[in-house]
């Protein structure tokens, strides 16, 4: 099969088309993945999120840089919101990382959420798993704009990096819910802003209660500052990305996390696959029965699966 | 319910130089992401190097090269011969912008397979695409 081989190859061509099947659910797509799968597990997946506006893809960016002068060869995968009317999307976080188009150790995938919620696409995993063996040493996967709990980047992430910035008022009150408990690195971008001190006391106080309430916890989150359009910041965050892979690797932490990823990626392509075959079999007339209101949502599903 | 297998056309626009007209491109991409397409902006001042490159990296179908500025009848001629030498001959490439009538001909003759024209109804534009993306389709599954 040839779009594996070339894939393997460090062919871009080959693993650009492999992602477009897998985000179109292309059978070939599994296909591939059968192939390359063995020789995935090796890519440091690190996470970006933060909430709409917090200069993610421009942090992308001068990450993207600062990995290059490290000689460490990028994937990434930036994804933006698709439209829940019509599907379509308009994907413009390259524009922030244009200046990395023609190096050679730079793959920039932007890819629409076509309905998915979380803050990823469904196919956002099978893409990490491509340019993982494309043979990039490190994928970084920038997420959507966020609220509360659109973070399941942190379960495909070895390291999930939250940004977020001054003069967003409550922000730091909606982000905490969920992404104070996930990430492991914090970073107040545009720190040359009004505002920016109260932020960061935010951010403290934020992960001093995390730490209280984790004291086992061996990893201590570091909060960095950024001025991520002026290129300020990048060092100390590499710095921290890589502090933090020592850290996987000293405490097996790096193989449990990819471990567990394949496994919720598994539920998830179960999930879907039983949702299909169900729907399929039992055909469309026991949803009508629901919509009109014949039927109660728990009596379908037992009927659905078999048990009614 | 589970997500159905769904071929989605993928867009790239760009503009090329140092031409600095965002308005059109911008209009042509909301009127693409209304009809569902996914659109792709890699900003201002490309090279013909860097829309190939991108091109490729998100594996688009079309290439929309918005040109407002003169330059075109070098730059479009310059980028179709690279998108051809990327084995990438079998995306479509479109220019919308101000074209004048004279240079039409070196540009199709060149590679670029349509022109928009200043003007243009955005609707015809999405026709346009929807019947290169059926007939695409029809020809790929047969």
């Amino acid at each position: 099969m040839g779009i594996a081989a070339d894939l393997l190859d460090g062919k871009i061509g080959a693993g650009a088309r492999a992602i477009t099947w897998l985000d179109d659910g292309d059978p070939r797509g599994a296909e591939v993945i059968k192939r390359i799968f063995p020789h995935t597990g090796r890519a440091h997946v690190i996470g970006i999120t933060g909430p709409p506006g917090a200069g993610k893809s421009t942090l992308t960016d001068i990450i993207v840089a600062e990995l290059r002068a490290r000689e460490q060869r990028v994937g990434v995968v930036a994804i933006d919101p698709s439209s829940p009317f019509t599907g379509g999307a308009i994907l413009g976080d390259r524009v922030r990382m244009a200046r990395h188009t023609l190096d050679p150790g730079v793959f920039i995938r932007s890819i629409g959420t076509r309905g998915s919620a979380g803050g990823l696409s469904r196919s956002t995993h099978d893409a990490c798993l491509v340019l993982d063996a494309m043979g990039f040493d490190a994928v970084i996967v920038e997420t959507v704009g966020v609220g509360q709990d659109e973070i399941d980047v942190v379960n495909l992430a070895h390291t999930t990096i939250i940004v977020g910035v001054p003069g967003l008022g409550d922000e730091v009150q909606a982000v905490k819910a969920g992404i104070l408990e996930a990430g492991e690195i914090f970073v107040v971008n545009k720190a040359d802003r009004e505002g920016y001190p109260a932020t960061q006391r935010q951010f403290e106080l934020m992960l001093h209660l995390r730490e209280q309430s984790r004291p086992d916890e061996t990893w201590r989150p570091p909060l960095l500052r950024a001025v991520a359009n002026a290129g300020e910041g990048a060092v100390e965050i590499v710095d921290a990305i890589a502090a933090h892979r020592a850290h996987l690797d000293e405490s097996g932490g790096f193989a449990q996390r990819s471990g567990l990823r394949e496994r919720e990626q598994v539920l998830a392509l179960l999930r879907e696959r039983l949702a299909r075959e169900a729907i399929a079999h039992a055909g469309d007339s026991i949803l009508a029965e629901v919509e009109a209101r014949k039927l109660d949502p728990y009596s379908a599903i037992e009927k659905l699966t078999g048990q009614g | 319910m589970a997500a159905q297998p769904a071929r989605r056309m993928r867009v790239l626009l760009a503009k090329l130089g140092m031409d600095t007209h965002t308005v059109g491109v911008t209009v042509i991409g909301h009127a693409l992401r209304e009809a569902g397409l996914e659109v792709i902006f890699t900003g201002l001042k490309q090279t013909p190097e860097m829309v190939v490159a991108a091109a490729i990296q998100e594996d688009v179908d079309v290439v929309g090269i918005s040109t407002l500025s003169a330059g075109h009848t070098r730059s479009l001629p310059k980028l179709a011969r690279l998108l051809r030498e990327a084995g990438a001959e079998d995306k479509l490439l479109l220019a919308g912008g101000v074209v004048p009538e004279e240079d039409k001909p070196v540009l199709l003759e060149a590679g670029v397979d349509k022109i928009f024209t200043m003007g243009a109804d955005t609707r015809e534009i999405v026709r346009y695409l929807e019947e290169w993306w059926s007939e695409k389709q029809a020809a790929e599954t047969v």
